[in-house]
């Protein structure tokens, strides 16, 4: 049947009649700025339709449906700025014609730069879900897009599953042109990542031949689609006939003035139900929401002054350049100190509670002067300024009301400047793709005695493919560590397809350590190893250390070595109270500057694969696994694992 | 600046915005945290309350960000950036404080001092 080619056609008809409409109307508007955004985004939302027809890869596929979905929400904002300046030209002709009174001198508040960063959304899994780790792993790809008025922006896509806990955008946004009744919309889509696409992404002959032999769900997803219905954004005009994942709205709130602060502030989503698409929000973002305003950070007005203290001494009057900015006026003794970074004479507070006024022309000059007055602690203190011409007063009084204006109109923004940061350009390289919950970055020491941390940590270093989710227990975990009931002996050479950088291990000599207890540590390493692992992810994790869970089914990936190490130094019952207290940091540091001991280096003892990355110290040639080195600092090291994990400790970190 | 399990904790608090240094390829912020809530309360030289089990400043590297930022010994550190100082582990606490991603850490501390300062302005 070719009823579903038809309605292909006739979609594709009339997004191209929307597009010449647009189009149309830039021109006729003779706006070329919105008519090269426009083109702009009509190019890119091309690119994505053919990347997303092309790729193979979910990822890739991910990708260009956000940014499918961002090109289709700047195209829909840039038509209804479109229509409104279409309108307001309309309007303005009628106003002429009718020959109203011209509009009237509205004074405008200054604009200002706001900017959104630090996002985070915080999660609520099911505890069962989260702890127990049962069942699949369900992920969703999420960001967040982030409108105020025409500027659009869309973060980077994050992927979500139950291992994580809070969703975290690290981009700091900022708006440009913003107005101090800004609403910034900030919208979080998701998009399950096990969807079968199947439906959209068949080549149009084949999905005509299919149609007539689609099943009932496959053909009401699919009626669906094509229907306009219920005005949702997903199906908008010009990404119904693209294949390839939807992102759906998930959540979403409004954020303005009133909530700019120099301060981190937690504010209310909306959210959705529940649905395919579903991630279990908390209910709250948090997020710092900063504003500059112009009139704080440029300077609005400035010009040469005539300045008087009253109080002082009636003839002095001294000749300054003046410069309004921010919350000062602040008096050069020459123009051109300002360049060179030469503190101002001195400065006049320009702010809420300042009062100014024009004062009688000054008999002798016969000019208006201005008078500031501001309450220093108690007292008052007023400045008497003046300029040098009649126009020149004029222009003063009218840059101190504007100021004043401005000043009302951003409210808390006017207090103080508050900053601004805008991302280095080096931080992208930083940045690794995957995210975890802060509860599995824990690791112990970072110096290296345990080779497998260690090789985790240069691993991560290097942001390998391989990114390893390494976690330790906290130290009271080792009080958990199972009984030494199991004998097995430590043959662990053949279980590397679980963590293929690790090396097969030289087994613990009882000769080292002779106390029973050592051998729940090896049993402690077997086990892990031998236990099933059923699920793909745990290949690629590290470790999570749970030692309560092993004798249950379920496999959880946890370091073997440092809990045999846990293990070992419990049984040693080694008394030192050492803090690691901190030493000044040596050439090159661990990426993770945890305790920096500075003698650390591997532990012989430790039964862990040999990982040259002693310390995490060396560079990316560690990588290959050389021998152990130097015995003699193991047993440091030891004892700063020991320091670390005796509960008499109260340890210190140097950050 | 003890607290009672369920109700909300109110501090007089100092925001302090440290900027990090580059040091090669690490961030430091020069100064060293004690505390958690996995450590022993009792150790902490610098609490009023010996069972907080918040996380305090132990030490500031003279002339490091933090004391140009204004951070001195025995702060309590309440926030950083946003996230919650006052129940976490120490290593999370650590980890917080030292994300490679992030140049600027903006806490939120506590002092006796502060509480004093508000008390004796409002008399």
């Amino acid at each position: 049947m070719d009823r579903y080619a038809d309605m292909e056609d006739k979609l594709r008809i009339l997004e191209d009649l929307n597009m010449m409409y647009i189009r149309q109307i830039a021109l006729s508007l003779q706006d070329s700025d919105i008519q090269k955004k426009i083109d702009h985004e009509i190019r890119m939302r091309d690119g994505a339709c053919k990347l997303l027809a092309a790729c193979t890869q979910r990822d890739q596929a991910l990708e260009a449906s956000k940014s499918l979905l961002t090109c289709n929400t700047r195209i829909m904002a840039y038509m209804s700025e479109l229509q409104r300046m279409k309108e307001a030209q309309v309007m303005q002709r009628v106003a002429r014609r009718s020959s109203e009174a011209g509009p009237t001198d509205d004074r405008r508040p200054c604009k200002g730069k706001v900017a959104i960063s630090d996002l985070r959304i915080p999660l609520m899994w099911k505890d069962t879900e989260y702890f127990k780790n049962k069942g699949e792993l369900h992920r969703c790809a999420v960001f967040c897009l982030l409108q105020m008025g025409g500027e659009i922006h869309d973060t980077d896509m994050v992927m979500v599953d139950r291992t994580l806990t809070d969703i975290c955008f690290d981009n700091t946004i900022v708006f440009n042109e913003a107005s101090p009744g800004f609403d910034l919309r900030v919208e979080l889509y998701s998009c399950s990542s096990e969807e079968d696409y199947s439906a959209g992404s068949t080549p149009r002959k084949l999905a005509s031949k299919l149609s007539s032999s689609l099943g009932r769900s496959a053909g009401k997803k699919l009626r669906a689609a094509v229907d306009p219905g219920a005005g949702n954004r997903q199906t908008r005009w010009p990404a119904l006939l693209v294949g390839g994942p939807k992102y759906h709205l998930l959540a979403h709130t409004s954020l303005s003035l009133a909530h700019v602060q120099d301060n981190f502030r937690t504010h209310d989503l909306i959210t959705s139900e529940e649905c395919t698409y579903w991630v279990p929000l908390y209910g709250s973002v948090c997020c710092r929401l900063a504003a500059q305003p112009d009139c704080m950070n440029q300077q609005m007005m400035s010009g040469c002054l005539k300045v008087k203290q009253l109080g002082g001494d009636p003839q002095s009057s001294t000749n300054v350049y003046g410069v309004l900015k921010g919350t000062n006026l602040s008096c050069y003794h020459r123009q051109e100190d300002i360049e060179s970074n030469v503190e101002p004479a001195f400065t006049i507070a320009i702010n809420k509670e300042t009062r100014i006024r024009a004062s009688e022309k000054d008999p002798d000059s016969n000019v208006q002067s201005i008078s500031i007055s501001n309450l220093y602690g108690g007292e008052e203190v007023t400045h008497t300024v003046s300029a040098d011409s009649r126009q020149e007063t004029h222009r003063w009084m009218e840059a101190f009301w504007q100021h004043f204006y401005d000043m009302s109109q951003w409210k808390q923004c006017c207090d103080d400047l508050m900053k601004i940061d805008l991302p280095s350009p080096r931080k992208a390289a930083l940045v690794t793709s995957k995210q975890g919950s802060l509860y599995h970055e824990m690791v112990i020491d970072t110096a290296g005695d345990i080779g497998t941390v260690t090789d985790i940590l240069t691993r991560r270093m290097q942001e390998l493919e391989l990114r390893s989710q390494l976690g330790t227990s906290p130290p009271w975990m080792s009080l958990f560590a199972e009984s030494p009931g199991r004998q097995r002996s430590p043959r662990l050479a053949g279980h590397s397809p679980r963590t293929p950088r690790r090396l097969p291990r030289s087994p613990l000599s009882p000769s080292r350590c002779p106390r029973p207890s050592l051998l729940s540590s090896d049993a402690s390493l077997t086990s892990d190893s031998d236990s099933p692992c059923s699920t793909s992810p745990c290949s690629r994790h590290g470790g999570l250390a749970e030692p309560l869970s092993l004798p249950s089914s379920r496999f959880r990936p946890r370091t073997l070595s440092l809990d045999a190490k846990l293990s070992t130094l419990r049984g040693r019952g080694y008394g030192g109270a050492l803090q690691c207290s901190c030493q000044p940091p040596t050439s090159s540091l661990t990426p993770i500057p945890a305790q920096r001991v500075s003698q650390a280096t591997l532990s012989c003892s430790s039964s862990t694969s040999s990982n040259s990355s002693s310390e995490g110290r060396r560079s990316p040639e560690s990588l290959d696994s050389s021998p152990f080195s130097r015995p003699s600092s193991a047993r440091r090291s030891l004892r700063s694992m020991r320091a670390k994990l005796d509960p008499r400790n109260w340890l210190q970190s140097q950050v | 600046m003890s607290f009672i399990p369920g109700q909300p904790v109110t501090a007089v608090v100092q925001r302090i915005e440290i900027r990090k240094l580059r040091q090669g390829e690490h961030l430091i912020l020069g100064f060293s945290i004690g505390g958690g809530i996995d450590q022993d309360p009792g150790q902490n030289p610098f609490s009023e309350d010996k069972s907080d089990k918040g996380i305090y400043v132990t030490r500031v590297t003279p002339g490091g960000p933090a004391e140009v930022a204004g951070l001195m010994m025995g702060d309590k550190v309440m926030q950083v950036n946003g996230w919650d100082m006052t129940m976490v582990t120490h290593d999370q606490a650590r980890k917080r404080l030292t994300k490679k991603n992030e140049d600027v850490v903006r806490l939120l501390v506590t002092r006796k001092s502060l509480e004093q300062a508000v008390r004796h302005s409002m008399m």
